[in-house]
This record gives structure tokens, C-alpha cells and sequence, in this order.
């Protein structure tokens, strides 16, 4: 087996100041219907194969559990401050100021030492792990997608059957979970005989 | 191979061993019943075991689409010689939902076969390819979701175990997905069910008391492996352009009485109508849907119940307590607990109220019983009554062996059928559309081997002109309109007078072709590649702008990003008429002959009046018919069947599926034409493989 080359070069320095991301992807945990729509084309978009585990976006939904609490989006925030890329060793986890400012992995460079997964302030942490390849993976908006031909666009975003993902360009609030979890519940969703409170 | 992993997990109960089939060598059968089917036939020597023999096999087996992003496409089959079939016990299927059916492809496997039977309560686990055989016996009480809980906890503890060892990240965001029997099932009823999280089961069949026959409580699957496709981005692609076309939306949904109805339309969301009751929170989806139809509440009460499961108790409660409250989505929830099949239950004690109006039940009668239907409508009549069906309690002993089978032995049958009192369809399914009005859905239903519950033509035939006379509205599409559309979809027939329902065409080679385009439609698209008959056919969408559905560009579109291989419609109803075949030689083998095929006499003798769509109007059944040329919607009851020309019918059907007219059993000369060399060499050595031409091209 081929021994992964180890670069150490760090994308940061402490105190160096980092861009804001131009890119987010806000949601409705309320809305999200559990299906798991964006999970399979966030994999297929990526990988070109179906697997949950390489989704970059995951969807947690307790099969017997009850509203409000059965379903959780674990979506990539983009932080201000990413502690994935500030933590990551070679330089792998990066801002890419040609694509919004999303922190993005450069695979190649990955050695798979999951310090990024560890740092990811949010649980479940927000990147996840390839076991076959030894790599973490992550929300790159869309960036490489080999699979997706419509460039620019978020796939998780398109697939939502229920639009419950919305891509922004509006920074939002960093503190908690508040000002990436918004109410995209409408008058249509009233129609439905569903709550839009 | 794309769609599928290529093994299929084959468990030994009895000696706990385990071996794999490839998935590779019934690559030929598509996948779902057509595999099973075809596995079934393999591996069964003597196909006339009973039910709760422990030699029936039973096969499970994911349909084609199924993990691919195909929309609503989360489904498998299990076949097997089934339990509630009546009075015969014949090889028979089910389906189920919910994320089962794609996370078995992502633990390693695209179905499992399950032989013998355990000596003591087992379940099965199944991680990343490993299986288990695992002690039950604290889980042998328990009800459905108990189990899954506990499941949910053993594994998941195992698989943080594996990554802790493995010095893999505990990423873990995925519930195991599990299978199991509530007490139903442990005590063999032949209406018990095999639950799956909240609301999926596999409900019709009885196979819940089969896996309490083999001592099987349950099988968990979890799985981080792929599902391969021929082209992800046509797929991606394909996916979008067709849910946008045809696919609800959410945001601005087209509303009105049938397109609040679900069933057989692609364009189909939740909403009121199929609500338990007003606790409805969101909707929920299985794996990849685009429809997520079940409802989930705030209480858990009635999560995840559409369509009958939801809505069983209801109209007792309404007469009780005149609304609906959380007693309904109680009743719902017991029932899933329970393991009992929901579908059964509001005609069974329909059938009970009847008898005891009449005295013939109730405490000190004949049928003494101490249901409480003073209570009718609460919780405490339906929790007793579902409590004794699953405890085999009391009356509840009868019950549980299915309402034909309890009928029987309180000598009330032959009565109750004749006068209709017991509303049944063919195999002593109960009663769901009517054979009398509804007519392919009976036929469909008699030449197999269950209530065929495939609503293709039931929305354009039934729901659209129904539900919007009933309103006083304009239907969505005029008779004409839907005859076209019947036409140009319905290949390879494309006959209008398919759904003409006048009285004159009910035993026509029209109606013959309705029966069997929708048997070998079901059987390849939603049987075998598993598409959900929640939303195929699409024949027409509220969404499309000329109000016609995606049937069948969007099947054929599917199948091609996912397998890379150009079919033709007209094939795909080529193999499903296969599948139909070797059905029917399983059955055949069985002992089926053309002379039980035939309908309880009050679909003879006792007209049915029609329904009342809304409260308080009068009984009426509105179809398209065809008079003189011209196309209408009419109310076409009073109406029962003729004897006679029903087996006028049968012998159009049987030449036109190329089957012996006499008998009914498949045509050598059509088993040659299917390449089924090996079923007809199985049918000659049981002495029942009749020689005959095929039916005339102009027939077919």
C-alpha cells in the first residue's frame, strides 16, 4: 500500500484573521420530513454512488420518536471561526476564496487524523469519516461535485422534496443554532394541515 | 451490479447457519418478487407445506430501485406460503416500506432468504455483512417498538464498539433499521404483522405469525456500503426534471378532494385527509421519497398510520363521541404495538356488530362474547378487542385465525357470504373495492392469490370522478380525457374501453387486458423494482400542465439511469407477465384449478348499493362508461356480477395470459415462450402441463 505523504502546513496561524464564508445553508429541522433525499444526492452528487456515510449532510431521525424532537439536521455552518480548518495539520481544510469562502477539503492532502472531527464544535460533528479511504468529508457547497452538472447550486438544496434547506448568501447569526435554523414554513405548508409555528 | 450489492443473505433457523445466494444468477427477474419468486421456486422441493410448516420459506428481498434515489421507491417484498389466505393457504406476498429496504442493501445484502425454524425465541443482526444469530428470549413479550428500542440500543452500542476497535470516527447517524413481530405474531395469528419503525408492516399475508411459528422475533440491518447505478448524473438528473414536473409542491400544493387523496399518483403529499386525527405535526418520508406521506404527531399517537392504518377507528369514534380525538391515533398506535393488520379490523368488527344486531353474538348467545360494544367508538372497546386478537383471548382465538376462518367454526359462513352480511374479496381477503363495481380489482385479486391492492386505475376510474361529483364539482378530467389517457399509457394494448365500466364491457377481452396490464405492470415497477403504489402508475398529475402523469417515460427513465440498459415498455410488461407465469405454476403446483376460482355468492345475488362519499348522501358509485360512443361518468349501481359471464371471463383471461382454458394452469407452449423450461419440466413431472396454441396476436 502506498504511504500517504504527510504535509504539515497549516491554513492558518493563530490571530491571522479568516474570511467570512459567502455561502450558507440554513434549515427547518420543523419542515424536514426525514426522507433523507439530501443525504443520497449529496453522496451521488460527490462520489457517484449512493451511501449515507459519505453524505456531507446528515439527517438524524428516530424512527419512534416524536415532534418536535425526532429529527435533526446536522448541516455544515461555514463558522466564522472554523475550528475544522484552524485544527487541520496539512493545510487539507482550507478557505477557498474562489468558491464563497467555503471551507473546503482538499482530499488530497487528508491524512485522516480526525482532529477536524474532534474540533467541530457541533454534535454530531458536521464532517464525517470515508473508513474505506481514510479521509474525513465535508460540506463543500457544492464545489466538486462530479456527478452534479448544475454548478453554483447546492444539490442537498434542489432534492429537499419539501424546500426545508435554503441556501443563503446572508451570513447568520454564529451564535448557536438559531441563525441557521430558520422557519421556511408557509401558507402552503398551513394547507397541508401541518403547524407553521 | 448496478442497483444491487449481488449477494442475497440465505439463514438457516434451524441449524442457525447462514450461506449466500448471488444476487448475479436471477439477475433475469429484476430484482424484489420477481428474485424472491424465483428463489422461492428453487429452494422450495414441496411447494404444498403449510403455512406454519417449518419448512415454508420465506424470501425478502429489496426491490431494484430501492437506496438509488429513485423517488418512492423504499420497498421490498416478502413471499412465502402465507397464513391468511382462505380457505386455501397459497403461496403469497407482501410488501413494506419505510428505510428497511434500502439500509439491508447498505449492510451487505439485497435480500434474505429464511429456512427452518429456531427451537427457541432468535433474532438476527446483520452489520456491515456479519450476521448474528441472537438469543430472544428477553425480547419474547415484548411488543413491536419495545423491541426496536432495545435493538436500537444493543447495536448501536455494538457498532461504537467496532469503531472504537477499528479506530474508525463514531460518526454513527443512522438507525438500525429493524423488523419485527409484536405478540400478534409470537402466538401464530393469521393476521398478525412484521412492524417496521412506526407504521410500515408487512400487513397483508399473515407472514407476522409465520415468523412467531419459526420463533423469529426480529432481524436488525445496519449498514455504511453502497449502492452503485450506471449513471449518477442521468439519475440525479432524471430525479429532478420528473419531481419538478410531476412532483408536489410543498410550498404551493394543488389542493381538492381527490388530489388530497394519495394513492396512484406521483403528485400525491400529505395532508388532512390522510391525518388520524388533528395532531398531525409533519409529514414523514421513507428513504429518497418525494411524497412523505405518513404523518407524525407531537404524542406518538397514530405516527406514521396512512390510509387504513390511520384511519380504522375513526368512523366509530366519530359515531360515539361525534369527532375525532387522540382515541383513533391510540387505537392506531395499539395496533402497531400489537402487530395486528390494521387492514382487517373495522370490517371485522363491522362483520360483529352485524351478528350481534342480528343475537347471534354477545354475552350468553351463541357467540358468547363479552366485547364491550356498548363501548364502541372509546378506547376501552378497541383496546380490549385488539388485546384478545393478539392474546388469543376469549373470542380473540377465533379472531386471530382471520374472520373466514372464525366464521367458519361458528357454522356462519356459507350464510353470511351468500347474503353478503360478510363482505369478502376473493381468498377470503376482506373486503376493499368492491368486485361488483370495481370489477378488475375483484378479477385481479381472484386469479391471484390475495386482495391484489394495486391502485393504478383506481384513482381515474373511481377516486377522480367520485370525490368530485360528490363536491358537486367538474371532475378533474373528463371520461373522455381519461379513456385517452388510458389509450396512450396502457401499452401494449392502448384500448380506451379498458375502463369502460358500463355493464355490457364487465366480462369483455377489454376488461381481461385492464386485469392484466395491471398485474404484470405491478408486478415488474412495483413489485420487482419496488416503486411505491403510492405514486405509480401516474397516469394523470395534478402538476403536468396537459394533466397527464409520467407513465411511462419516467419508469423507463428510471431504469435506465440506474441500470445503463434500454428496455422497452412493452418488455418490462414482457417480464412482469413472466413473474405472473411462474405465480401461477407455484400456484398450479399447489393445487389451483380453474374451478375455485370463483366469487362468494353475494357477488352474485346481492346488489351492491354503491358508498356514501360524505356523510348524510345517498349510496353512489360513479365510473366512466362508454355509451354509444360517447364517454361519461355514471352511477353504475345497483350492480352484481353474472355468474355465468364471469366465467365468460375467465376463459378470455386464461388465453390471453396463455394459460389452459379448462384448468387454468400455464400453456407448455407459453412457459417455452417465457424460457421457463425448468417450471414446465416441474409442472409435467406433477402431471400438470397442458399442451395448446398460444392465444391469437389479435387477442393479445
Amino acid at each position: 500500500m502506498k504511504k500517504r505523504r504527510v504535509v504539515k502546513k497549516k491554513s492558518f496561524s493563530p490571530g491571522q484573521i479568516i474570511p467570512e464564508s459567502k455561502g450558507y445553508l440554513i434549515s427547518d429541522p420543523k419542515k424536514c420530513t426525514g426522507c433523507g433525499s439530501c443525504m443520497f444526492a449529496c453522496s451521488l452528487a460527490h462520489e457517484g454512488k449512493l451511501n449515507l456515510s459519505l453524505s456531507r449532510i446528515q439527517i438524524l431521525d428516530d424512527p419512534l420518536g416524536t415532534f418536535p424532537r425526532d429529527i435533526h439536521m446536522a448541516v455544515c455552518k461555514q463558522c466564522l471561526y472554523p475550528q475544522c480548518v484552524v485544527v487541520c495539520p496539512t493545510g487539507a481544510l482550507h478557505i477557498d476564496r474562489e468558491y464563497m469562502n467555503a471551507r473546503i477539503l482538499d482530499q488530497g492532502k487528508c491524512i485522516g487524523c480526525q482532529k477536524c472531527m474532534n474540533a467541530c464544535p457541533f454534535s454530531p460533528s458536521r464532517i464525517s469519516f470515508d473508513a474505506d479511504r481514510k479521509i474525513v468529508l465535508k460540506c463543500d457547497l457544492c464545489k466538486e461535485t462530479p456527478y452534479w452538472n448544475k454548478k453554483g447550486r447546492q444539490v442537498c438544496v434542489d432534492i429537499c422534496p419539501v424546500n426545508a434547506i435554503q441556501f443563503s448568501a446572508k451570513t447568520p447569526d454564529p451564535i448557536g443554532e438559531t441563525g441557521y435554523t430558520v422557519n421556511l414554513r408557509g401558507e402552503g405548508w398551513k394547507r397541508l394541515g401541518m403547524p407553521t409555528d | 451490479m448496478y442497483g444491487y450489492t449481488g449477494n442475497i443473505l440465505r439463514v438457516d433457523l434451524t441449524n442457525q447457519t447462514m450461506t449466500t445466494l448471488n444476487t448475479r444468477d436471477y439477475a433475469e427477474w429484476v430484482g424484489g418478487h420477481g428474485i424472491a419468486t424465483a428463489i422461492f421456486f428453487d429452494l422450495m422441493r414441496d411447494k404444498t407445506v403449510s403455512a406454519f410448516d417449518p419448512g415454508n420459506t420465506l424470501v425478502l428481498m429489496s426491490g431494484l430501485f430501492a437506496g438509488t434515489s429513485v423517488p418512492a421507491a423504499s420497498r421490498m417484498e416478502m413471499v412465502g406460503i402465507q397464513s391468511q389466505s382462505y380457505p386455501y393457504e397459497w403461496f403469497g406476498r407482501s410488501s413494506i416500506g419505510g428505510n428497511f429496504p434500502v439500509m439491508l442493501k447498505f449492510a451487505g445484502f439485497d435480500g434474505i432468504v429464511i429456512e427452518g425454524a429456531a427451537e427457541k425465541p432468535t433474532w438476527i443482526n446483520i452489520v456491515d455483512g456479519n450476521v448474528e444469530f441472537k438469543d430472544a428470549m428477553g425480547l419474547w413479550g415484548l411488543d413491536t417498538h419495545e423491541t426496536q428500542r432495545v435493538i436500537f440500543s444493543q447495536v448501536s452500542e455494538t457498532i461504537r464498539d467496532r469503531n472504537r476497535l477499528t479506530n474508525r470516527a463514531d460518526s454513527i447517524t443512522q438507525w438500525p433499521c429493524v423488523l419485527a413481530i409484536g405478540p400478534a405474531g409470537e402466538n401464530r395469528s393469521r393476521i398478525a404483522t412484521i412492524q417496521h419503525s412506526a407504521g410500515p408492516s408487512f400487513g397483508q399475508g399473515g407472514f407476522g405469525g409465520i415468523w412467531g411459528s419459526k420463533k423469529l422475533k426480529a432481524i436488525s440491518v445496519y449498514g455504511t456500503g453502497n449502492v452503485d447505478v450506471a449513471d449518477p448524473e442521468m439519475l440525479l438528473n432524471v430525479v429532478l426534471e420528473f419531481r419538478r414536473k410531476y412532483g408536489a409542491d410543498f410550498d404551493n400544493p394543488k389542493i381538492s378532494d381527490w388530489q388530497e387523496y394519495l394513492t396512484s399518483h406521483f403528485g400525491g403529499h400529505p395532508g388532512k385527509r390522510g391525518a388520524i386525527f388533528d395532531n398531525q405535526r409533519r409529514p414523514h418520508g421513507c428513504y429518497g421519497c418525494h411524497m412523505n406521506c405518513r404523518p407524525k404527531t407531537s404524542t406518538g399517537l397514530g405516527t406514521g398510520g396512512i390510509c387504513k392504518k390511520g384511519r380504522f377507528y375513526q368512523k366509530f369514534e366519530l359515531a360515539k363521541r361525534g369527532r375525532i380525538t387522540e382515541i383513533s391515533g391510540k387505537a392506531t398506535l395499539l395496533a402497531d404495538k400489537l402487530g395486528i393488520n390494521a387492514y382487517v379490523i373495522d370490517i371485522d368488527i363491522n362483520y360483529l356488530r352485524a351478528l350481534r344486531d342480528k343475537g347471534i353474538l354477545g354475552p350468553g348467545r351463541k357467540i358468547d362474547t363479552d366485547l364491550p360494544f356498548d363501548k364502541l367508538g372509546e378506547a376501552e372497546f378497541i383496546e380490549d378487542y385488539l388485546h384478545k386478537i393478539a392474546y388469543r383471548k376469549g373470542i380473540g382465538n377465533l379472531i386471530a385465525e382471520g374472520m373466514p376462518r372464525a366464521a367458519e367454526q361458528w357454522g356462519r359462513l356459507e350464510e353470511d357470504l351468500a347474503t353478503g352480511t360478510l363482505e369478502a374479496l376473493p381468498w377470503g381477503y376482506p373486503i376493499h373495492y368492491d368486485p361488483r363495481t370495481e370489477v378488475y380489482w375483484g378479477y385481479a385479486s381472484l386469479v391471484s392469490s390475495r386482495d391484489i391492492n394495486s391502485h393504478d386505475f383506481n384513482v381515474i376510474s373511481y377516486w377522480i370522478p367520485n370525490l368530485d361529483v360528490a363536491t358537486g364539482k367538474e371532475p378533474f378530467v373528463s371520461a373522455e380525457q381519461a379513456a385517452e389517457i388510458i389509450a396512450e399509457k396502457c401499452a401494449p394494448y392502448h384500448d380506451p374501453l379498458m375502463i369502460d365500466f358500463s355493464n355490457d364491457n364487465l366480462y369483455s377481452i377489454h376488461m381481461a387486458r385492464t386485469t392484466s396490464w395491471l398485474l404484470h405492470y405491478s408486478l415488474f415497477w412495483k413489485q420487482s423494482c419496488g416503486l411505491c403504489d403510492n405514486a405509480f402508475a401516474d397516469f394523470v398529475n395534478p402538476y403536468s400542465p396537459d394533466h397527464k402523469g409520467l407513465t411511462p417515460e419516467g419508469e423507463i427513465a428510471f431504469f435506465k439511469a440506474v441500470t445503463g440498459k434500454d428496455i422497452s415498455f412493452i418488455d418490462t410488461m414482457e417480464i412482469g407477465r413472466k413473474i405472473f407465469t411462474l405465480n401461477r405454476a407455484i400456484w398450479t403446483l399447489q393445487g389451483r384449478h380453474r374451478d375455485m376460482e370463483k366469487f362468494d355468492e353475494y357477488v352474485y345475488s346481492v346488489p351492491s348499493q354503491g358508498v356514501s362519499m360524505f356523510a348524510g348522501q345517498p349510496p353512489s358509485y360513479y365510473m366512466p362508461v362508454n355509451e354509444n360512443g360517447r364517454w361519461a361518468y355514471r352511477n353504475i349501481v345497483p350492480r352484481h356480477l353474472d355468474r355465468n359471464k364471469v366465467e365468460e371471463w375467465k376463459t378470455l383471461f386464461y388465453e390471453l395470459e396463455g394459460w389452459d382454458i379448462k384448468t387454468g394452469w400455464p400453456l407448455e407452449s407459453t412457459l417455452q415462450e417465457l424460457g421457463l423450461q425448468g417450471v414446465a419440466e416441474e409442472l409435467q413431472k406433477a402431471g400438470k402441463l397442458p399442451v395448446g396454441d398460444l392465444p391469437s396476436i389479435e387477442l393479445r
